[in-house]
């Protein structure tokens, strides 16, 4: 036998549905609005993204990791500000997911531009180059979660103690009552795993 | 000669007037202007027109060096209690502490938090605590007229207790913070050391 003969699969044949509708896309339909029209002209200059309406003044999008940084350059022409990026950690699904929030000066919209990236290894462009404020919100989601942005020249120890910084705290892995007792000692009372006793 | 006996001959001088002392103390207690945690935004109100803390002789005072009264005001982060205990010890004697809510007694909310120290009084003297999450107004007055009380008795001790067991205060900050923070820190904060 040939060593370098793939080990044959038995191929799978797929039952044809008769009568198969071609499925129909259902995005949804965009309300003609300020916010449904901002929407559409961003979508229509970038395809490979998602966008919806949530409600008034509050727009979403859904856009692939590695097209992020493109897409926060078009965006930008809209939504002039940075106001915040922040951090989801969805353990089950082992990815992150970072949320840029930007508002729009011009027309008073805030938009959350969402992208998922793998919990290991984890790593975005930064976009210090178009929002200079970024520098700030990454340092923090780094420290944080350790997402690496690369590009940003200050990652390292920021807001933590430089013992938890190796950590990652927010991490939803990351134990924090047996952290609490090896650091400041068992005998600070009412804690109770079982929380039978359990007092604020 | 060791350092308390000094102290001692001096008052032992004055030992005649120390009532008076003590009233004058309790009359004129002014609060070292740093206030950690949520319990720092109900200084406004103690200081407005409803509670008016002055009419008490009570003062806030951007100095340590002319302070009494340290308020802790809510929860304590390993952060912040190097700042802490660097202010308390600037501060002269004697001076005296008040805690604020169930964060410095034990942990309060944040209990099982990462960076959340649970036992104030092991780092620091307390003098009193007021339990509650937060406490009102009415509380922290409460609070300061039982240090009021405590002063003229004379058992308001923190700072002596501070002093006699320096040792185990300083034995728990340093495993909290590992030893030689002092050095470290200061060379942070201070950049021409
Ligand atoms: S006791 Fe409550 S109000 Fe006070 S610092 Fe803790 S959480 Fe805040």
């Amino acid at each position: 036998m040939d060593m370098n003969e793939k080990p044959k699969v038995e191929e799978k044949v797929e039952e044809k549905v008769e009568n198969a509708q071609p499925v129909e896309e259902n995005k949804p339909e965009l309300p003609d609005t300020t916010e449904g029209k901002l929407v559409e002209v961003l979508l229509e200059k970038a395809p490979y993204a998602e966008g919806e309406v949530i409600r008034k003044r509050r727009v979403k999008f859904t856009v692939p990791a590695e097209r992020i940084h493109e897409f926060l350059e078009l965006a930008s022409e809209k939504f002039e500000m940075l106001m915040q990026i922040s951090v989801v950690d969805w353990l089950k699904e082992g990815q992150f997911e970072v949320n840029y929030q930007l508002w729009s000066l011009s027309e008073s919209v805030h938009a959350f531009v969402k992208t998922r990236i793998p919990r290991d290894d984890a790593k975005l462009p930064t976009v210090m180059d178009i929002w200079p404020v970024a520098e700030t919100y990454e340092r923090e989601a780094h420290e944080f979660f350790g997402i690496i942005f690369e590009g940003n020249p200050r990652l390292g120890p920021f807001i933590l103690e430089p013992r938890e910084y190796e950590k990652h705290p927010l991490r939803k892995d990351f134990n924090t009552l047996s952290y609490a007792k090896t650091i400041y000692g068992e005998d600070f009372d009412r804690f109770d795993e079982s929380k039978t006793n359990y007092v604020i | 000669m060791q350092n308390g006996d000094v102290i001692h001959y001096e008052l032992k001088e004055f030992q005649v007037f120390e009532p008076l002392f003590r009233w004058a103390r309790k009359k004129s207690l002014w609060i070292v202007a740093f206030c950690t945690g949520c319990g720092g935004i109900e200084m406004p109100p103690l200081a407005n027109a409803r509670y008016d803390f002055e009419r008490f002789g009570i003062m806030i005072n951007p100095s340590p060096r002319m302070g009494d009264l340290f308020l802790i005001t809510g929860y304590v982060t390993p952060k912040t209690l190097k700042r802490i205990i660097i202010t308390y010890e600037m501060m002269q004697d004697p001076k005296y502490i008040l805690a604020h809510g169930s964060c410095p007694i034990n942990g309060g909310v944040y209990w099982d938090s990462y960076n959340v120290v649970k036992q104030l009084d092991k780092y620091i003297p307390i003098d009193v605590a007021i339990a509650g999450c937060m406490p009102r107004a009415e509380a922290v007055m409460d609070g300061i007229t039982t240090i009021m009380k405590k002063i003229e008795n004379g058992e308001a001790d923190g700072w002596k207790r501070y002093r006699e067991n320096y040792e185990w205060y300083r034995k728990n900050q340093d495993e909290l913070f590992g030893e030689g923070w002092r050095e470290k820190d200061a060379r942070r904060w201070l950049a021409w050391i």
